[in-house]
């Protein structure tokens, strides 16, 4: 691998390999270095939706279909009306007033649709097929241990959503369910804990690999070989 | 006008994607347009809004930048430094394509190059978000396996019942989701395991998630249902 | 302050450790392993087990839709997943249809991953597979390719008509996708089941990250979705099913030790915490 590398992919490595090391360096102490790195983040991740926006709603959703079909597509002038009002947020600029009032027909349209959606897909979706689920899993318990979880899930699932219910206060039998709520609550969250340290200790292995894999090894081994 | 329309906006739409859920696609309304031409319809127009918030992000950002750099703060030209960043990857990934109709047309006029190195497919756009943004983001995420490690070591402490269910669990886990630890486990009993994947996973995890589930499930349908029947309107901000 | 003068014992030493000493450990712990690799037998959880047989179970040349919706900052839990998705798709030569909801970064990955595992398997862009890109609103984007992709996604990544590529000559919406392979580091899994899965029947199973795996455990237990990958140590399992062990099971070495010395650690300080703890009435 290290042999093939061009002038330019040893370049890239090492930019990669500095920027990697430059927001590393946080862990010590804060730095200007990191400073820079972090600024120059901000920038490139905010250019990127710049293009992105670009090429996935204007050229593609607007502009061609209205350069190529304007009388098939003409009423694709009201989300792109809709969308120029989303941007009256940015008013009063210069000689323009404030405007920002008119962002909120845009606006009013994305949530409700998203409203009207969420409300189907959540109950349809979610609520209703984890309930029943609940329930039939004593159903399909073919022996003593299946129908042991299927106890065990209606009693963590019941307990869970006591816990969790605020409206009323955490006594008597409530607070008895809510109590072996927390204890069934506690061991999931600590299990998700446990995963949690696993993506973490993932993500940090992808970047030590690649300062192994390919600076070290790849390019810094090429240039001493 | 600045309240009416917004809710009348949000109530239609949404009430056109609840009950069009319900009737056949093929349901003809007026003018032989069918239920689902006009959920289409309405999903696309939302695909369009939806993208130009993102370009109120960048302009934003943008502003906040500028403005910071001209009033001469003392971090001014880090700010200067997103600008450049911002403008560095933005002005090459704003050209269109060289497939998209306005691309075609346009690279008739301009050289072809622009097509090759700007948009968002070119050379720099992808050059850039592969060789920097993305290692940037990725190892701004890596430290976080640092902070975890230091905060389980001073934190994680069996104090009372529950912490030390939540500890148990965690340990589990850790333990048996990696081969060095499974390879242990299987020493100890080749069922291990599997049964700690179908206890503690499949069943006490399970079940919390799932009542975590319902429970937000409903907070979301009973907040959508008010956003439909106009009660909720905290969207509309202030005034 | 007497107490403050007393010499901290050995545990009280651990316990109150510089973090800079734990970030030391953690660093050593992954370089260690990465040069001198020490390999594990990875075990198969049933969860990634039901995934790969339902793609393993899809007639070859079936359509499967691969979305890519995940940020840069997941990529060495997910892109593992993504690749050995694709080395099982295209070798089965099923027409893979990529997608994305991640704006940033989502359609620039999704790109350079499927055009480099396409060059393997010499697939033809725009006829074994194509690229949407991205559209903005996932919910509504989700809902819309229900009733068709075309009206969503009026070109692909590229900018490409859609109408153009003889790959999508024959998918519509969801009814002509025989499956649903989801790598996600966000809750966009959620929708994928609650809205695509539960309104138009078609099969989806996911790869998604550590920190979200333990969510999706009660969506697999109801059948709703079909299989699970958990993290990197979920990408390697597919991996080893296919076949093509690369980036996941070669982080499990690093993986086993660093969870070793966190468990130490914890355990360490709660030793110290203990001691301590039993000490301080006894100095008072």
């Amino acid at each position: 691998m290290s042999e093939s590398l061009t002038l330019g992919s040893h370049l890239t490595i090492w930019i990669e390999a500095f920027v990697t090391l430059a927001l590393f360096s946080f862990l010590y102490k804060d730095n200007p270095i990191y400073k820079f790195i972090e600024h120059v983040f901000a920038g490139l991740s905010a250019g990127y939706y710049a293009g992105l926006i670009g090429q996935s709603v204007i050229y593609p959703q607007l502009l061609d279909p209205l350069y190529s079909d304007f009388g098939g597509n003409w009423i694709l002038l009201i989300p792109f009306g809709f969308g120029m009002m989303m941007l009256t947020r940015l008013t009063p600029i210069g000689p323009i007033p404030d405007l920002s009032w008119m962002s909120r027909w845009g606006l009013a349209i994305t949530i409700g649709s998203t409203a009207g959606i969420f409300l189907i897909s959540q109950l349809h979706g979610l609520v209703m097929p984890q309930t029943l689920d609940t329930f039939a899993s004593f159903g399909r318990a073919g022996n003593t241990v299946e129908f042991a979880m299927a106890i065990l899930t209606l009693v963590g699932v019941i307990s869970t959503l006591v816990y969790f219910y605020f409206s009323k206060e955490h006594v008597g039998v409530i607070g008895r369910v809510a109590k072996v709520g927390i204890w069934f609550i506690m061991v999931a969250f600590g299990a998700q804990f446990g995963y949690t340290v696993m993506g973490r200790v993932s993500l940090l292995i992808g970047r030590m690999t690649f300062l192994i894999d390919k600076w070290i090894v790849g390019s810094m081994g090429s240039m001493f070989n | 006008m600045k309240r009416t329309v917004p809710i009348i906006l949000a109530i239609g739409s949404g009430a056109i994607l609840a009950i069009v859920f319900f009737l056949n696609p093929d349901f003809k309304l007026l003018f032989g347009v069918t239920s689902d031409n006009i959920k289409q319809e309405v999903l696309k127009w939302v695909t369009i809004v939806s993208g130009f918030t993102l370009i109120l992000g960048v302009v934003s950002i943008f502003r906040v930048n500028m403005k910071a750099f001209q009033q001469k703060k003392t971090d001014r030209w880090y700010k200067m430094v997103t600008i450049v960043s911002l403008l560095a990857m933005a002005i090459p990934g704003v050209f269109p394509g060289p497939a998209t109709e306005i691309g075609k047309t346009l690279y008739t006029y301009l050289p072809d190059w622009i097509g090759v190195y700007g948009s968002q497919n070119g050379i720099i756009v992808s050059w850039l978000f592969d060789h920097l943004d993305a290692p940037m983001m990725a190892t701004m995420f890596a430290t976080l396996a640092f902070y975890i490690a230091s905060a389980a070591y001073r934190a994680f402490r069996a104090r009372t019942l529950e912490a030390t269910l939540l500890l148990a669990a965690a340990l589990i886990v850790m333990f048996w989701r990696v081969p060095m630890g499974e390879a242990v486990l299987n020493a100890m009993s080749p069922d291990l395991p599997e049964w700690i994947n179908t206890i503690l996973m499949r069943g006490v995890n399970a079940s919390v998630q799932r009542g975590i589930i319902i429970g937000a499930a409903l907070g979301a349908a009973s907040m959508s249902l008010r956003i439909i029947l106009g009660i909720e309107r905290i969207y509309l901000g202030k005034t | 302050m007497s107490e403050n003068l007393r010499p901290m014992g050995f545990w009280e030493k651990v316990s109150k450790l510089d973090r800079r000493w734990i970030y030391s450990a953690v660093a050593i712990t992954v370089i260690i392993p990465l040069i001198w690799r020490i390999d594990f037998p990875v075990g198969i959880t049933p969860e990634a087990k039901q995934l790969f047989d339902a793609v393993e179970a899809l007639p070859d040349g079936s359509t499967v839709m691969l979305t890519f919706d995940y940020y840069a900052s997941a990529l060495p839990e997910t892109e593992p997943a993504s690749r050995a998705a694709l080395h099982h798709l295209f070798r089965k030569n099923c027409k893979v249809v990529t997608m994305t909801t991640i704006p940033l970064g989502g359609p620039t990955i999704s790109e350079r991953v499927t055009r480099d595992m396409a060059k393997l398997y010499d697939k033809v862009y725009g006829i074994d597979y194509v690229n949407l890109g991205y559209k903005a609103n996932y919910v509504a984007v989700l809902s819309g390719m229900g009733s068709s992709i075309e009206d969503i996604y009026p070109a692909d990544n590229s900018g490409t008509k859609l109408a153009d590529l003889p790959i999508i000559q024959n998918i519509k919406n969801y009814d002509d996708i025989d499956f649903i392979f989801v790598v996600a580091d966000n809750a966009i899994v959620d929708y994928w089941i609650s809205i695509v899965n539960a309104q138009y029947n078609t099969p989806v199973g996911a790869s998604v990250t550590a920190v979200s795996a333990p969510k999706y455990y009660p969506l697999v237990t109801s059948g709703q979705m079909t299989g699970l990958l958990g993290g990197m140590k979920g990408a390697a399992e597919y991996e080893i099913m296919v076949g093509k062990e690369a980036a996941a099971v070669k982080g499990m070495s690093v993986q086993s030790l660093v969870h070793f010395l966190i468990i130490l650690m914890v355990i360490m300080g709660n030793v110290g915490y203990f001691v301590s703890r039993k000490k301080k009435p006894q100095a008072a």
